[in-house]
């Protein structure tokens, strides 16, 4: 009697060889990248100790830093204003041009056509190529970093509004036109109701994405506390930059808190009605 | 009071926007020769942000069991939490200011930057998606006597592969953009050429380097697209 080894558990499953198949083809394009990249993912280890040596030189963070020097008072100031104004200009704009962009509020289909497609354009241009722009047009500053956070703004927020007025409710818009009124005054007391608490919602959210590129942004001219860093980092004052890296993190994590709790407040108020 | 600490003024900004249109004029027509010159940078980019994705996903993932209240001991998680937070809080382009001070420049510290850069949402995502699994389905499979490994290996890793996968794909696009921005502070890529070009004032080259991102950013966006739609039918339908 010969022993028969052709037993069908014994083979491997297609499941098993698909899966197999997957991650042999993923570890031969990660393998292969790292290799023309000449990157070593055990460089980081052996490499390590300059990470290490760096922190040791960045320890303890020299917080004297924040009341010592006056500029960085107005630095913080100037990073907050940028964020809180870009979202502000950003915000209204976006307001105006999401009536403009939504089917049922927009006077004509081709504006819809021309704003959606400035939008969508303006949401893949990357925000570097904006703010080198606008530094060149209007000077080094955080007014240019303003006008960077204001197209931003624009871009994604008007997309968002523009939908959110697309999903109102249509049975009170068309009762409201069965009362003789115009086009504005249905958008005045039957949409803006609807749509203002995820307006206020999604501007919170729009400030807190605002001041965290308000950050990124001051290191291509547009002032304010990322410059700071920057500056802080190339010269070689790694506790500074370390006490003002500390600092921005606990600032965005105050706003992000702060605005969490204004955007669940606004929103519950909204289901309890 | 903030309008005066921004010095808006629209005397500037209307002199600007002459000042920017004319600017614009002389980015125009883009100088195509330098295509050839773009290739290897938006390659590199693309690896880069690949590269940063696969490893950011990674390490996201054991940061979200360690963060999820459902497998990791209370302590571990709050660790692991109050990392994640941190991380979020502190954007990418600091994070490679100091990898920059530290390994020099280079891809290397681009990828490295963009991975950690990950462990924020993606971990929050992850850790989240794992503690929402079915916990009678962990509990059936610790009956039969599972260890912790053995649970995570086949309850948690079928249960949010799909959300795994389609928020990982996702994070490609992001990466995508922000390899560009960190390009410009030496990660090396096609943002370190736009960035050139404008302090070299070759604005018509900047031009070229600007359409070729677009291009990738269009390119990531259809394809993560593309896959995520296909993800999601899949686990759909079985």
């Amino acid at each position: 009697m010969s022993l028969v080894i052709d037993h069908p558990y014994l083979i491997p499953s297609e499941r098993l060889k698909k899966r197999a198949f997957i991650f042999s083809v993923l570890a031969i394009i990660v393998i292969g990248l790292s290799i023309i990249l000449d990157l070593n993912p055990l460089l980081f280890f052996t490499d390590g100790h300059h990470l290490i040596n760096l922190l040791g030189e960045m320890v303890p963070p020299n917080v004297d830093i924040l009341w010592e020097k006056k500029s960085i008072f107005s630095s913080i100031l100037e990073t907050l204003a940028m964020a809180f104004l870009g979202t502000c200009f950003g915000g209204g704009i976006a307001l105006g041009i999401a009536f403009l962009a939504a089917t049922n509020t927009s006077p004509h289909p081709v504006f819809r056509f021309i704003f959606r497609g400035l939008m969508s354009i303006e949401r893949v241009i990357p925000k570097l190529v904006i703010i080198l722009v606008f530094v060149i047009a209007v000077g080094l500053g955080p007014f240019a970093g303003m006008l960077t956070l204001t197209i931003g703004t624009i871009g994604m927020f008007g997309k968002l509004f523009a939908d959110a007025i697309e999903e109102v409710d249509p049975e009170p818009v068309e009762a409201t036109y069965a009362t003789g009124a115009s086009k504005l005054q249905v958008i005045k007391y039957c949409i803006i109701p609807q749509v203002l608490p995820s307006f206020t919602a999604n501007l919170f959210y729009a400030f807190d994405v605002n001041l965290r590129s308000a950050i990124g942004l001051g290191i291509f001219g547009g002032g304010g506390i990322g410059f700071e860093i920057h500056m802080a980092m190339k010269m070689l004052r790694y506790k500074d930059a370390l006490a003002l890296i500390l600092f921005t993190i606990i600032l965005i994590s105050i706003f992000e808190k702060f605005s969490d709790y204004l955007r669940a407040q606004i929103l519950n108020e909204q289901t309890l009605k | 009071m903030s309008m005066l600490v921004c010095n808006v003024s629209l005397g500037a900004l209307s002199k600007g926007i002459v000042d920017g249109i004319a600017f614009l004029g002389e980015m125009f027509p883009p100088d195509f020769s330098a295509l050839p010159d773009m290739i290897y940078p938006a390659v590199e980019t693309i690896m880069i942000s690949f590269l940063a994705t696969f490893f950011g996903a990674l390490l996201s993932f054991f940061f979200a069991l360690a963060g999820a209240s459902n497998i990791s001991p209370m302590w571990l998680k709050s660790i692991s939490r109050f990392f994640m937070a941190t991380e979020r809080a502190l954007p990418e382009i600091i994070i490679i200011l100091l990898l920059v001070a530290a390994l020099g420049l280079g891809p290397f510290p681009g990828v490295i930057a963009l991975a950690i850069g990950c462990i924020g949402m993606l971990g929050r995502l992850f850790s989240d998606a794992i503690e929402e699994v079915n916990a009678k389905t962990i509990e059936s499979v610790q009956s039969a006597g599972a260890t912790k490994i053995q649970v995570i290996q086949y309850v948690i890793i079928p249960e949010i592969l799909p959300s795994l996968i389609s928020n990982t794909l996702f994070r490609f696009e992001v990466n995508t953009r922000l390899s560009v921005l960190l390009g410009a502070v030496g990660a090396g890529g096609i943002g370190y050429e736009i960035f050139y070009s404008f302090q070299l004032l070759e604005y018509e080259r900047a031009t070229t380097a600007i359409l070729v991102v677009l291009l990738l950013v269009f390119m990531s966006e259809r394809v993560s697209d593309y896959f995520r739609k296909k993800i999601l039918s899949n686990t759909k339908l079985k």
